[in-house]
């Protein structure tokens, strides 16, 4: 379920590398859109947590095809603690966006949550960081 | 009671009259002793029935009844048991020696079960010489005699019962005592009941209280992509509001379908007349629609609805719908391919203007394409052929879509 190839790809090719998984097409197409807007590049989108387990077997061995991840936490009814711990196993890193208030997260008290619906501009914030990060 | 039993002391006392004196020091000396008791006995109960009252738990209840009962029986052993369905159930004792703590007996083959069932104290003075008795099961205790007593007779919810360690016949009192302790118990035991029930209703208010919270927060989040989504591919801003408009009933429609079933599942066909109401659903004699009974969670059903409610616009707008003579046909069926059992959908229109591929792709042909196939794990394709568009989805069964009818929630 990667889009790099029907999405449009106008970004530069030192923009930041971003994953995406998210359970509902729609917010996901959003959030593609938004990254997009601010000069990131989808390098994929998965709507469930062991297609992104999949992806990340390969793209998190380094060096990295990855520079950051939008990680929903509840993922079709997975959680996407693996996804969160392989990324920060490969030192990638990652916010979480979610819809539910407050969730058990231990172990990731220090990660960023964004809340849904998304703020555009904490989600800026938020790739910024991957970029200084990257 | 006890106030009868004074009383009864009394009248033995004034009917001693004739007897010698050194009896009548006696019998006063009786009298006194017995009246202590009674004292006692009293306070007794009004205590347990204040440690009653403080209950919470059927197991508190438990605890105080057993040493209560105890202390008012004067009796070697106590226990107290539920019934569980048609079983009796030893929930609690308290006693010189071991007795069922913690085991369950068919109703009919103890004598807890046989005074709940006849709703009467029973009293054995000799446990072996009785055959409603399941002796095995009392040759391993000390017991000899007992008293048991329904509590609630006329519809028994438990049983209090006294064991000794001798043959005997309990008093009369000792038998009114239980008989007291039993009427406490069951206020504290309905108490319980009640009290556990409201929790109950607590902890589920509260948690649908937060899953209402993930709703909402949700479904904002969708209708902020549809806004974001509807603008990029606006020509003005009434152009704009049209759309968007339109998609916002649309997923309203869909909310209102799946408030009908109570966010359980809904059917497919279901979803699509919820889908096409704006022509008046599958009556309009331009749909045909077949396919099996398929159950869709309320997730899958609110996305399904959207991709039917888009490719309904665009028939209105530029295909089979703008004309009179149109033709939708939405079909679907199972299909097994390699083993993997699928759920294969077609939207196929026929009869309206000749069809040509968009020059751009819209927020529409986007959802079509990527939306509902992402989430299920599927996919799907749009075909633009010049005698009119098609869709076809494909997405394997799981547990979002089940080959199965959804239970109908009266309206």
């Amino acid at each position: 379920m990667t889009t790099p190839q029907d999405a449009p790809q106008d970004a530069p090719k030192d923009a930041p590398r971003i994953m995406i998984v998210e359970d509902e097409a729609l917010v996901a197409l959003m959030v593609e859109d938004l990254l997009t807007d601010f000069g990131c590049r989808i390098s994929g989108s998965f709507g469930a947590v062991d297609e992104a387990l999949a992806y990340l077997s390969g793209a998190a061995v380094p060096p990295a095809a990855l520079d950051g991840a939008v990680l929903d936490v509840n993922v079709g009814g997975t959680m996407v603690f693996p996804v969160a711990e392989r990324l920060r196993a490969a030192g990638i890193p990652f916010v979480f966006a979610t819809g539910y208030g407050a969730l058990p997260r231990q172990g990731f008290e220090d990660i960023v949550v964004l809340n849904k619906p998304i703020d555009p501009i904490l989600l800026e914030d938020a790739v910024r960081g991957f970029r200084r990060a990257a | 009671m006890l106030h009868l039993a004074a009383t009864l002391a009394g009248a033995r006392f004034a009917g001693g009259d004739a007897h010698a004196g050194q009896s009548r020091v006696l019998n006063v000396a009786n009298a006194e002793r017995s009246e202590q008791a009674d004292h006692a006995a009293l306070i007794t109960l009004v205590e347990t029935i204040e440690a009653l009252s403080a209950t919470r738990t059927i197991e508190e209840v438990a605890a105080v009844v057993r040493s209560a009962a105890r202390r008012m029986s004067g009796a070697d052993g106590v226990c107290f048991v539920l019934r569980d369905g048609d079983q009796c159930w030893y929930l609690d004792e308290d006693a010189i020696g071991p007795m069922w703590k913690g085991q369950r007996f068919p109703m009919t083959a103890c004598i807890s079960g046989w005074a709940m069932l006849h709703g009467q104290t029973v009293v054995i003075p000799d446990i072996y010489a009785d055959a409603r008795i399941p002796h095995d099961a009392y040759r391993p205790t000390f017991v000899k005699s007992l008293v048991m007593t329904p509590v609630r007779p006329r519809d028994p919810i438990a049983a209090i019962g006294a064991y000794w360690a001798v043959g005997q016949t309990p008093s009369p009192d000792t038998v009114i005592r239980l008989e007291t302790m039993a009427r406490a118990t069951a206020a504290a035991i309905e108490n319980a009941r009640l009290y556990a029930s409201l929790n109950e209703a607590l902890e589920r208010r509260t948690f649908l209280l937060r899953e209402l919270d993930h709703r909402v927060k949700n479904t904002l989040a969708s209708v902020q992509s549809i806004a974001r989504q509807t603008l990029r591919a606006a020509a003005s801003p009434a152009d704009f509001a049209d759309s968007f408009e339109s998609r916002l009933m649309g997923l309203s429609r869909a909310h209102e379908l799946l408030t009908r079933q109570a966010w359980g599942r809904t059917d497919l066909r279901d979803v699509l007349e919820a889908a096409l109401q704006p022509f008046g659903g599958l009556a309009d004699p331009r749909f045909t629609a077949r396919g099996p009974a398929i159950a869709l969670t309320a997730e899958t059903a609110v996305v399904l609805h959207m991709t039917l409610h888009e490719l309904m616009v665009n028939a209105a707008k530029h295909g089979a719908l703008t004309s009179a003579s149109g033709q939708v046909t939405v079909a679907w069926r199972i299909e097994t391919v390699d083993g993997v059992a699928s759920l294969a959908l077609e939207w196929v229109e026929r009869g309206g203007p000749p069809v040509f591929v968009p020059k751009r792709q819209g927020f529409g042909t986007k959802l079509l394409e990527r939306g509902v196939a992402r989430d299920l794990g599927g996919e799907a394709r749009l075909t633009y052929q010049p005698k009119g568009l098609s869709y076809a989805l494909r997405a394997p069964l799981s547990d979002r879509i089940a080959a199965e009818a959804a239970p109908r929630v009266p309206a």
